[in-house]
């Protein structure tokens, strides 16, 4: 038993080494820029570094004892069993809080050292030090965290096997999704913790001017692209394995992922006027501080156990800490924009609303209202429940109530926006420049209805998909024909890629949420239904065992083809039924069957629903396409701002040329 | 390249607006029609929560509670004398407030959609102060302390690059 209490020891220890050097490099680097010392200034550096192998040692030690199976850890007798198979042995860590947490905590110190060791040289300026002051803090608190209130390395006694040691949750084993979604989500989670960390540093210094924002413009876009793929791969993995055919809930946990992702799109919009403007200040520092507080704001909600949720897989005492650091986030960050006030005041003006910065501004207003409502749903039960004593459900009928029409304009302005010109359009430019990408919306339109659409939100949808579809296209085709593939470079048009993204993803939901079709058949084998103008025939039920569950699957052949075998599993573990459904991806529509309960093998009896629903496929094709557009905004484009010029010189007003 | 231009005027908006409108009043005019028992039902179900889950509606959920609920649904459907409204009503009032989905528009409940609509007012009527703002602004002219101060921090940005 030498393991015993070896895997406990390390893990602790790094996190408390890992706790020290964040604390004393912050410390140290507060106090070395106060002072304007510069030999404690290079020190820090080797504080991150050892801070950073705090991290890495706590994740790889608790990793070692979910492989090696150490009992003697009460989270690997939470998280772990006999016979997990190696890769859910391994996405064990984060399934549960206290290993998320860790998983939390490795990101945020790498994007700690990255920032470290990307600005060594300039760690002299203030400005700099005080984002990694800030960072540092961070991080000190996330391992604060994982050494108090959710200690995954606690001393576990002796594990009872009838009670304990059953794996992880089953639907957290039975999909590879689950080896990607998290760390990509929280890499988009963590990401904005720099750019928030420089706007502290700028409050801090009183340089509110441009500066900063060319730094952390960069990690802002990485931070959303992983947010936004993280996203996307969660939905489909809710569509892949929660079986109730849908991608999107509207569920706390969604909801809460989805609140920082709506300010971070507002941001990095809004951050262009500033840039191009030097407006809109306050506004973008509120966004970022919105930004990050959201994340722990609804890691708060979803982790303390005070929402339900089906994605929850952990209810902790974790509640007051992040409730409380989101109070001193805010508190902070609103006192310091108080005292900088007066460097605030934007210089500039907004001459006309026909603008693209009056485009932002809409954008922002309708992105800061969307995130409104979803908090506001989100949080609406607990206020309710406080207040009265009586429980009541905010679902998905409200947020998709309140979400079409602002998506709808949304769409709208995502058309209209990338054609119009700083300070004031004409009307004789934007009916030159919007006429063919209108065509393209009124082709959507057409081509909606004759594939038999109906309705008048879907079809407002579809035709503002297709209007904006027709404005990034024509970025796009008017900036490649010049610079030829560069053209897909640079901020703007790898911008127009992401909106091509966003709008697949867009026209996507619209289309299954709206023209869904389910049926429900009892089947006997053998026997063959028809549903929309496919057969299925059950060509068998039967029983099947894998090492961790055991189930019936039902044999399902569409139009004579491939058999499909949507499935129930109990894990014996658990003791827990799953459905799994099988789907059969199409470009126009997905066919998703799901086995549901009542269906034996020994009758040859199958109960299988099965669902029609189009253009989902577009949805990860969109999720794909703004991750790839990310990168592509990243590359510096040709026409590159020197960081030193005044961004409020006169800007030519034809940035494009017309066909 | 003139024809193009001139198609760009207001003839090709003219049709294009024509087109949609036709399109959009066809397209929505042709969803107006009966709904089918089963997508009553479907309707129906997506707007009562399952009562003893997560979250989940009853449309999407697979627990017991839900069939037993979806039954009733079906049953109240093909009875054909109440109303969707009015079904999810008669659910809510059988299986507790829990299962209302969409929050109801009296009471302190109706907040939850006064609120939303109340910040888009405010947002509106500030952007148009904001803009009455600017537009009074626009007209100064930067006088020499003006200058001066872009000077001096021009210069301090110049001084800090090379640092």
């Amino acid at each position: 038993m030498l393991a015993e209490g070896v895997n406990g020891l390390f893990g602790h220890s790094a996190l408390i080494i890992g706790l020290a050097a964040s604390v004393f490099g912050a410390g140290a680097l507060a106090t070395a820029t106060l002072l304007k010392d510069q030999r404690l200034v290079r020190a820090v550096q080797g504080y991150v570094w050892v801070a950073l192998i705090g991290a890495v040692l706590a994740v790889v030690v608790m990793e070692r004892a979910l492989i090696t199976r150490d009992w003697s850890i009460a989270y690997v007798q939470k998280v772990g069993s006999p016979d997990t198979p190696p890769l859910f042995n391994f996405t064990a860590l984060w399934s549960a809080l206290e290993g998320s947490i860790l998983l939390w905590l490795l990101l945020l110190a790498m994007y700690t050292s990255i920032v470290a060791r990307r600005y060594k040289a300039r760690m002299a300026d203030p400005l700099v030090a005080w984002a990694l002051v800030t960072m540092l803090v961070v991080t000190a608190f996330f391992f604060f965290l994982a050494l108090g209130p959710t200690d995954a390395f606690q001393a576990g006694g002796v594990p009872d096997f009838a009670k304990c040691c059953k794996g992880p949750n089953p639907l957290l084993q039975n999909h590879i999704l689950v080896l990607f979604h998290p760390p990509i989500l929280y890499l988009g989670y963590v990401g904005f913790t720099v750019p928030f960390a420089f706007a502290i540093g700028a409050l801090v210094t009183g340089r509110v001017g441009e500066g900063w924002l060319v730094e952390t413009r960069r990690w802002a876009l990485f931070a959303w692209g992983f947010l936004t793929v993280g996203i996307v791969l969660g939905s489909w993995w809710s569509y892949e394995v929660l079986g109730w055919g849908g991608v999107w809930a509207w569920d706390p946990v969604e909801n809460a992922s989805f609140l920082p992702w709506l300010t971070g799109t507002a941001y990095i919009h809004s951050v262009m006027v500033q840039e191009r403007r030097g407006m809109l200040r306050v506004w973008n520092l509120s966004l970022l501080v919105a930004t990050f507080s959201l994340t722990i704001l609804g890691t708060f909600l979803t982790r303390s156990g005070v929402v339900n949720s089906v994605h929850a897989f952990s209810d902790s005492t974790i509640g007051p800490y992040l409730l409380g650091a989101f109070g001193v986030i805010v508190a902070v960050s609103l006192g310091l924009i108080a005292w900088r006030g007066d460097r605030l005041r934007s210089p500039g003006a907004i001459d006309s609303p026909i603008s693209r910065e009056g485009a932002f501004l809409a954008n922002n207003v309708l992105f800061t209202l969307f995130a409104f409502v979803v908090l506001l749903g989100t949080v609406f039960p607990l206020i309710v429940e406080a207040k009265d004593n009586r429980q009541i459900a905010v679902g998905s009928p409200f947020f998709d109530t309140m979400a079409a029409p602002i998506g709808i304009v949304l769409l709208f302005l995502m058309a209209v926006a990338p054609v119009l010109p700083w300070r004031k359009a004409s009307t004789e430019l934007l009916r030159t420049r919007l006429f063919w990408p209108a065509w393209c919306g009124a082709g959507a339109l057409v081509l909606a209805v004759l594939l038999g659409a109906t309705g008048l939100q879907p079809l407002l949808a579809f035709t503002f998909a297709g209007f904006a579809g027709g404005s990034a296209m024509r970025q796009l085709v008017l900036a490649t024909r010049r610079q030829g593939y560069r053209g897909l470079l640079g901020r703007t048009n790898g911008g127009m890629v992401v909106h091509l993204g966003v709008i697949l993803i867009a026209v996507g939901l619209t289309a299954s949420n709206s023209y869904t079709r389910a049926g429900e058949f009892t089947m006997n084998k053998g026997d063959t239904v028809q549903f929309a103008g496919h057969s299925f025939q059950l060509n068998d039920v039967v029983d099947f065992t894998a090492p961790n569950r055991v189930g019936i699957k039902a044999l399902v052949a569409i139009d004579g083809g491939q058999a499909y075998a949507p499935a129930i599993s109990k894990y014996t573990a658990q003791g827990m039924d799953v459905g799994t459904p099988s789907v059969k991806t199409g470009l126009r529509y997905d066919i998703y069957l799901t086995l549901e309960n009542g269906s034996k093998p020994s009758t040859g009896l199958a109960k299988v629903k099965i669902f029609i629903k189009p253009l989902i496929v577009w949805i990860w094709v969109g999720g794909l396409l703004c991750g790839f557009g990310t990168l592509l905004a990243a590359f510096p484009g040709k026409h590159r701002r020197r960081p030193t010029d005044p961004v409020s010189a006169p800007v030519p007003l034809e940035e494009t040329v017309d066909v | 390249m003139s024809s193009a231009a001139n198609l760009k005027r207001w003839p090709g908006w003219v049709l294009l607006f024509l087109v949609v409108a036709c399109f959009l009043a066809y397209g929505t005019a042709k969803d107006a029609g009966p709904l089918t028992p089963e997508q009553r039902v479907e309707e129906i179900t997506k707007h009562i929560a399952c009562p003893v889950c997560d979250g989940e509606t009853v449309y999407e959920s697979a627990n017991p509670a839900s069939a037993a609920i979806r039954a009733e649904v079906k049953a109240q459907v093909a009875a054909g004398l109440r109303s969707d409204d009015e079904i999810v009503a008669y659910v809510v009032q059988q299986f507790g407030e829990q299962t209302q989905l969409l929050p109801k528009a009296s009471g302190f409940d109706a907040l939850v959609w006064m609120l939303p609509a109340a910040a888009l007012v405010c947002a509106g009527v500030g952007l148009f102060f904001a803009f009455r703002r600017w537009k009074r602004n626009a007209d100064a002219i930067p006088d020499d302390d003006d200058r001066a101060m872009v000077e001096k921090a021009l210069a301090a940005e110049v001084n800090l690059d090379g640092s």
